[in-house]
């Protein structure tokens, strides 16, 4: 959960994304980069199961 | 015995994984006395060492201007209430406070709902930067609802052993709030801070102070919030929020009945099993009371009177268990028997997930002012919408709540040397919502109430805040700040808007073949012919081709055409039951939000006129019926309207620089105080006059 890793990343792409984190509106690089990243992933991973998704959401009072 | 032998040798605090539903991580009882005792030592001896490494390392001063800030947060408090009662000399404290600093009405968020505004409030940035736009975002892979604020994974590996699966992984449970709290920013200033239940901290931010988190901390069954209902009368149909009728069996005598509680999934075991305890119940019909007797306690209970909290323990395999906290009530005791159980809370002591940073907090807390409530939404408002509680009840619940969060408060306050605090008190959002009907003249939900009890119930609470905050103001100092703010307001809320209904009348949304749209989760639509949908509380998404799955709308040539008709359509919108103005405006989100996260909000937001709100049906999906009806639940107040019609408050004991304060501005005030640059991402300004402060 707050496990973080260290990832060998081009020094230069790293420069380029200082650059443009803030101008995005991204509070650190590694914003940037793991909102890059989990872009990505969302493309790839599946979407769950549905019964579970329905179950967490109750008790959020608007579902039934 | 080998899975509690093999928990133990696991490394990384010898967590193990029940449940892929809940998604908890359980620690076996004598692991959590293990670990927590072996990290209280490693804590005290390693303090000094920490202390002087986060000095080398911390090389950002700051140069504080003040000793201490305090926040204290009443979700929901509404301007226009707080002003009259203020003009009535019924919140002397308020008055007070305004008097020496100033009182502002504080501009919320657009949408103006709880997760958003305190999400601004701790970041300082528009919700296109921190990414929180409802209670619930959608997948656009399967166009279901989905919490936005937090990710709460399953595990896939696990070690056979006969019945027996070991879980090999700890469930990957995520914030999905982004930017960075200002918490986090004065932490890395070598800044305490003390955070206790500002809502969307689940799981906890990682910084140098202490958090217990709020919204969206589940239950023990892993939702948001089900109470059980234990009762003899025969009845199936569902409950519609957050509710589970159990059966209450006769044993053996006409007094003693029985039945079972089914709590978190148990993934020890293939199809994950629920780990149940049984519940006996010793009804005595004459004097209204009951004794029940379930994991080892036995509760007296007199009907109508909620129990204190109870402790139950489900065991998962020998040597681990899942720890909760409960009330019961018995609700009847004549010709039906019936017991009402409250949301099984995940018990501070053990917490059964990250409740709190650092993990400890919450069982300290626990240690220093008995148990409490960790559930997000605490107050169980839809045991009241479902009448299986009442109105008492309900009152008793949201104060004994507040009392708990007031011993946190003190607590906190009494050791804080010098930083920052911030608690939100949640009561008055939840007594706004659930009283509202008796402050409305011809409220739909209180048709036929006579002189109700509670008709002041608002107005107490709002007693009981300035109360709060006069305690406060006399425990501080010249060097303290103190702010006392909302992030909403509140309104009437007498007739829902179901926008599916109203966009399939316009023709935007289509159902299936044969469908009647009388099924939930918008399980009727027929996407393919369907170019909008409302999901969540507050707008309408296009069904955009590569967003959605199932997309039509193309991106570039038509999105903005559509937005605007929808929006023109929607703008000024009638009630032909009663003349009145159901929205005042549709706003296009892509015009209000700036930053990275902007393209996962709704496309419109909606802007609902005083009285009128998103329909029960509507956030359920379901398409079918009128689109304008009667809301006649306890939940008669709302502030799912347009933000402009429901600021909340902001008091201070400085001068306010601004006339029109946004709930941005407290983070780059915060920091500015304690002498540190706001952060660039950070949209809000600071509203205090620093030069004036008198620094240290």
């Amino acid at each position: 959960m707050f496990k973080t890793t260290k990832v060998k990343l081009d020094s230069s792409l790293v420069e380029r994304v200082r650059k443009f984190a803030e101008i995005a509106g991204y509070s650190s690089p590694e914003e940037f980069i793991t909102h890059a990243l989990e872009k990505e992933l969302a493309l790839l991973e599946d979407a769950g199961d549905e019964e579970e998704i329905k179950k967490r959401l109750q008790g959020l009072g608007y579902m039934s | 015995m080998v899975a509690a032998a093999m928990t133990a040798l696991l490394p990384a605090t010898a967590e193990a994984y029940i449940g892929p539903g809940a998604g908890f991580a359980v620690l076996g009882s004598f692991a959590v006395l293990f670990v927590t005792m072996l990290l209280a030592g490693v804590s005290i001896l390693a303090w000094p060492f920490r202390t002087l490494w986060r000095m080398v390392r911390r090389r950002r001063k700051a140069k504080p201007l003040v000793k201490r800030v305090v926040f204290l947060g009443f979700d929901g408090q509404d301007a226009r209430i707080t002003e009259r009662m203020m003009a009535e000399g019924k919140l002397p404290n308020l008055s007070r406070l305004a008097e020496r600093g100033g009182y502002r009405r504080l501009r919320t968020t657009f949408p103006s709902i709880t997760p958003v505004a305190w999400s601004s409030f701790s970041t300082g940035t528009n919700p296109g930067r921190h990414n929180i736009f409802d209670f619930l975002d959608r997948d656009p892979r399967t166009y279901l609802p989905r919490l936005s604020s937090a990710h709460i994974g399953s595990v896939d590996r696990f070690l056979k052993l006969g019945k027996l699966r070991i879980p090999l992984a700890k469930p990957d449970i995520r914030l999905l709030r982004k930017s960075k709290p200002w918490w986090t920013i004065l932490g890395e200033h070598n800044i305490w801070s003390t955070v206790i239940r500002v809502p969307i901290t689940f799981p906890p931010d990682r910084f140098y102070g202490a958090q217990l988190g709020a919204m969206c901390i589940p239950d023990l069954l892993g939702t948001q919030g089900t109470f059980l209902y234990f009762t003899t009368r025969n009845e199936s149909a569902d409950f519609q929020e957050g509710g589970v009728r159990v059966a209450l069996e006769p044993n053996g005598a006409d007094n003693r009945l029985e039945a079972t509680v089914e709590g978190p999934e148990n993934a020890f075991f293939e199809g994950n099993p629920p780990m149940r305890l049984p519940l006996v119940l010793e009804v005595d019909r004459d004097a209204a009371s009951a004794r029940v007797s379930v994991d080892g306690s036995t509760i007296e209970l007199a009907r109508g009177q909620l129990s204190d909290w109870v402790r139950l323990d489900f065991k998962a395999v020998p040597g681990m268990k899942v720890s909760g906290l409960t009330r019961l009530m018995l609700t009847e005791a004549g010709e039906h028997v019936s017991l009402y159980m409250s949301p099984i809370n995940i018990e501070p002591g053990k917490p059964a997930m990250p409740i709190s940073h650092p993990s400890y907090y919450s069982a300290y807390l626990e240690k220093k002012i008995g148990p409490f409530a960790t559930l997000g939404l605490a107050e169980d408002t839809w045991a009241l919408n479902e009448k299986v509680t009442d109105d008492g009840t309900f009152w008793a619940q949201t104060q004994d709540v507040d009392a708990e969060r007031e011993q946190m408060l003190d607590l906190a306050l009494d050791r804080l040397r010098s930083g920052a605090l911030v608690t939100v008190f949640d009561a008055t959002d939840r007594v706004n919502h659930m009283y509202w009907r008796y402050i409305d003249d011809g409220h739909p939900a209180a048709r036929g109430v006579v002189e109700p009890e509670y008709a002041d119930a608002i107005e107490r609470q709002y007693r009981r805040n300035d109360a709060i905050v006069g305690r406060v103001m006399d425990k501080l100092g010249d060097d303290d700040v103190l702010f006392v703010l909302s992030d909403h307001g509140c309104t009437s809320f007498r007739r829902g808007v179901n926008l599916n209904a109203w966009l399939l009348e316009q023709g935007y949304l289509a159902l299936r073949d044969g469908a009647d749209g009388t099924e939930s989760w918008l399980q009727s639509v027929d996407w393919s012919k369907t170019r909008a949908y409302a999901v969540g509380l507050v707008g309408i998404f296009l069904n955009i081709r590569g967003r959605e799955a199932q997309g039509i709308v193309e991106p570039d040539a038509e999105v903005a055409a559509l937005k605007a008709e929808i929006a023109d359509k929607l703008r000024g919108l009638v009630d032909p039951e009663t003349g009145d103005v159901a929205i005042n405006e549709a706003f296009d989100t892509d015009v209000l939000y700036r930053g990275p996260y902007k393209g996962n909000a709704p496309d419109l937001l909606m802007g609902y006129n005083h009285g009128y709100r998103i329909s029960w049906d509507c956030a359920s999906g379901v398409v079918a019926g009128p689109v304008f009806s009667d809301n006649v639940k306890a939940w008669s107040g709302d502030h799912i309207v347009d933000p402009r019609l429901v600021p909340g408050i902001l008091l201070s004991n400085r001068a306010i620089t601004s006339d029109d304060p946004h709930i941005v501005d407290l983070a780059p005030t915060v920091l500015t105080l304690f002498g540190v640059e706001p952060a660039p991402h950070m949209d809000g300004q600071p509203l205090l006059d620093t030069t004036r402060l008198g620094g240290r």
